[in-house]
């Protein structure tokens, strides 16, 4: 747990530049939370910090209580979701970078577990544009790439599977596990997450040529 | 101690309400009114009018009068040319930059119209407080509402007019979020709530979790440009072209082709008193015509049905549906309309609450508001949200997102980006709001530029944008080069807002009118009390007794003394020099004191006498 007041004059601390949303919110570094726990740890801490509350304080004190606010508010809403919440760990143990986030180069690059899907969707798709140009009726090509959705969001639903079951593979891992044991489930973690991104943006695709 | 108050700054109507021994009052007139119509009109001597008077004007000189500027507040002339059409006042400014309001012969921008009203309310709230025998009852500080929908332009032009009005905006709240406040004091509530706000201009919903005190907004979503006025806009040009048509049951004090702006306003009158007269009654008179309940739903309708998709999708944001809505608060002159209360009621399944007076809720949650940021007061904690997402322009017109909606404020982003030519030394940097992927869809905040980045090859410079939301919901723009450090650091100025200097200029011209008002006011008071004494002197010059008077009593030169007094301030009376009257004044005063004394008892002798004569 974070110190976020000085013990000896009890006011509110510039927010350093190390430590992190699990150790700021006082909850383990864990991918299943306690979701009531982390609220009502969210709600302490904000009466805490608010900037509200420091109104008639010091500048610094202010400027401490909207840092401290914010990062709080950003830790909460990172941590509050489980996937936004594996990507911060992966952040955290130096395994996600920028370019892998959303739209990065890492999520052009097809991953090998997708290829055949995604060779299939790209020969579907050419065809549904080449219909289109044609003039053919909304009718005829609209199914097709809804059944082409489909095969792609069974995947999601497979890797959101996988994402839980190496979650509580993480959890159970015991503090004097191996950093090789570590690292062997943030791999596998990192792998669907990216493969996941690139899920995201097929379903994306398919989504703006239905609407088209 | 000066005062702080909470101010809804209304687009029809503005309060103003304070924290009276742990209780939210709204401050009234005389006359129990609580309510200031947020309507500004000028004289063609440069008078301002705001409130009621205003309003009233607005038959006589609707040229002059400016109603519903909240609409105006942070746009540019191109989003409001469609709109202005209906209004009476002339609605100017050049491409590109702020709208500008004329009124005679001056020009003004939407937040110095709002300053206006903001003054009046300080006005009132002053006045009351000196009544109450408060020793300071100067009201310097306030915390001022605005739709949870409007964006970061309209929020700043918010803070500006509060700034020009001479008050420290302690801080912007949302208005559904001020009403649920007023909500919570009474019961110590826990669970979901959603607000429905629909105002004279603006639409806003927002769902909040409360618990243990603390009211934390989930989602929020809304139209900060729909609301009653758009309803009276519908029935205005309804009865106009029913009247153009030549419906001979559609008499309207004689109309010609191209009804005068008066007659516009006169019309707009009476539609809103049959609005209002359909909200109790099944049906009404609307100049000479009847008009029931059902013909005027059917007629506003699709406009109530616009408020239900913003309700949707913040449900959906909070990943709620709404059964799992505990209570449904309704807030906003125009919930009173039955089809409103219905249509709330049907989606969510519940029967929304309207204790308290929809009109002052909002007013009422912001001086709660002010009185925790000046006490401290702990009890209660307002977690709101930014209602657009924010970002920035990357490659290919796209905007990247760095804080998403409904993202709890104060709230931070950041992302990284590099140069995309070699030796290249500034990087664009353009700031935008909105849901929407490309560019030109979403509203542009600011555009900026990093410079001074040393030549490098392209994609070796790391520049780190970094956002910061404030408890206002109010952004500030940080940009810096990790590899050199250059940083710059940027308040977003809206492309259509003012800069600080104009906002410190317009404060300051405040300041010389409200110093100039002050001064004419002791002016005149002063020029009435020098010719109180001249006709007096002048009087006592004619009365019959005066010349033995003169020859009797006065001393020698005194009659020449009291000539040259009355002479010398008659002179001054002519100009403006407030002290040479004052200095006159006492001049001619002393001079004649003695004779003032002796005509007066000569008067007194007189009186005796009479009566003794009387009696005898």
């Amino acid at each position: 747990m974070d110190v976020h007041f000085c013990p000896q004059c009890t006011k509110i601390l510039t927010l350093g530049r190390q430590g992190d949303y699990f150790a700021f919110i006082g909850v383990p570094r864990r991918l299943n939370l306690d979701l009531a726990d982390l609220e009502q740890r969210f709600r302490q801490l904000s009466r805490q910090f608010h900037p509200d509350f420091f109104y008639n304080a010091s500048p610094s004190e202010r400027l401490a209580s909207l840092e401290r606010s914010s990062y709080l508010n950003d830790a909460y809403r990172t941590l509050k979701q489980p996937i936004s919440r594996i990507a911060y760990l992966l952040e955290l143990e130096g395994m996600w970078t920028t370019a892998d986030k959303g739209d990065g180069n890492a999520s052009k690059q097809v991953p090998p577990a997708l290829l055949e899907e995604v060779f299939a969707l790209n020969e579907e798709l050419d065809e549904v544009r080449l219909l289109r140009e044609s003039g053919a009726p909304v009718e005829q090509w609209r199914p097709r790439l809804q059944r082409a959705a489909q095969p792609i969001e069974a995947k999601r639903a497979e890797h959101e599977a996988q994402l839980q079951t190496l979650s509580a593979r993480w959890d159970a891992l015991q503090p004097d596990a191996t950093d090789d044991a570590r690292k062997a489930v943030l791999n596998a973690l990192r792998e669907r997450m990216l493969e996941r991104n690139y899920i995201n943006n097929l379903l994306g695709t398919i989504e703006r040529e239905l609407s088209a | 101690m000066s005062k702080v108050v909470g101010i809804d700054l209304g687009t029809t109507n503005s309060l103003v309400a304070y924290v009276r021994d742990g209780v939210p009052v709204v401050i009234r007139d005389k006359s129990g009114d609580g309510l200031v119509p947020s309507v500004v009109s000028s004289a063609p001597d440069g008078t301002m009018f705001v409130g009621r008077e205003a309003q009233r004007r607005l038959l006589t000189d609707a040229n002059r009068t400016v109603y519903s500027v909240k609409r105006f507040m942070g746009k540019g002339l191109d989003d409001v040319r469609d709109e202005a059409r209906l209004l009476p006042f002339r609605v100017a400014g050049e491409a590109g930059g702020v709208v500008r309001i004329g009124l005679g012969d001056r020009e003004f921008t939407p937040p110095e119209i709002s300053a206006l009203i903001l003054r009046e309310l300080k006005h009132r709230a002053e006045e009351h407080f000196a009544a109450q025998g408060e020793f300071d009852p100067e009201v310097d500080r306030a915390v001022i509402t605005v739709p949870a929908y409007f964006n970061d332009a309209q929020r700043t032009a918010t803070r500006d007019a509060g700034r020009i009005a001479g008050l420290e905006v302690l801080r912007i709240i949302n208005e559904p979020t001020a009403a649920s406040l007023a909500y919570g004091l009474d019961k110590r509530h826990t669970g979901v709530i959603a607000v429905y706000d629909l105002g004279g201009g603006t639409f806003d919903i927002s769902i909040l979790r409360v618990e243990d005190g603390v009211f934390q907004v989930l989602a929020t979503n809304g139209d900060t440009h729909l609301g009653g006025d758009d309803i009276d806009m519908l029935l205005v040009e309804k009865v106009l072209l029913d009247v153009e048509s030549e419906h001979p049951s559609y008499v309207v004090s004689g109309f010609g082709r191209t009804p005068t702006s008066e007659q516009i306003q006169e019309v707009r009158k009476a539609v809103i008193q049959a609005k209002w007269d359909l909200s109790d009654h099944e049906e009404t008179q609307l100049l000479g015509k009847r008009i029931t309940r059902a013909e005027f739903e059917e007629l506003i309708r699709p406009i109530v049905d616009r408020t239900l998709r913003p309700c949707l999708q913040a449900l959906g944001d909070a990943q709620l549906d709404a059964s799992q809505i505990d209570e449904v608060v309704l807030v906003g002159g125009s919930t009173r309309i039955p089809l409103v209360r219905r249509l709330v009621a049907e989606l969510f399944g519940k029967a929304p609450h309207s204790e308290l007076n929809p009109d002052e809720v909002v007013a009422l949650g912001a001086a709660i508001q002010a009185d925790i940021l000046i006490t401290g007061n702990r009890e209660m904690l307002l977690l709101d949200v930014t209602p657009l997402s924010l970002g920035i322009e990357t490659m290919g017109g796209v905007t990247s997102k760095i804080i998403l909606r409904n993202s709890t404020i104060p709230a931070t982003g950041s992302e990284m980006f590099t140069t995309g030519v070699d030796n290249q030394t500034a990087v664009d940097i353009h700031v935008l709001q909105g849901e929407r992927e490309l560019v030109a869809d979403n509203r542009s905040l600011a555009r900026f530029k990093l410079r001074g980045i040393p030549p490098m090859p392209a994609g070796m410079p790391r520049v780190q944008v970094q956002f910061q939301i404030d408890a206002n919901g109010i952004l500030s723009v940080t940009a810096s080069e990790l590899r050199t450090n250059i940083q710059q650091t940027i308040e977003v100025k809206p492309s259509y807002g003012l800069t600080d200097q104009q906002v410190e200029q317009m404060l300051l011209d405040s300041f010389e009118h409200a110093e100039a008002d002050f001064a004419a006011r002791l002016l005149i008071d002063a020029k009435n009390e020098a010719e109180s004494v001249v006709n007096a002197t002048e009087k006592t010059f004619r009365s019959p007794d005066f010349p033995e008077v003169a020859r009797v009593e006065l001393a020698a030169g005194e009659q020449k003394r009291i000539e040259q007094a009355l002479t010398g301030l008659k002179h001054v009376m002519l100009s403006s020099d407030r002290d040479a009257i004052l200095q006159w004044t006492k001049v001619l005063n002393d001079a004649t004191q003695h004779l003032a004394e002796i005509m007066m008892n000569r008067s007194v002798k007189e009186a005796l006498t009479g009566k003794n004569i009387e009696r005898l």
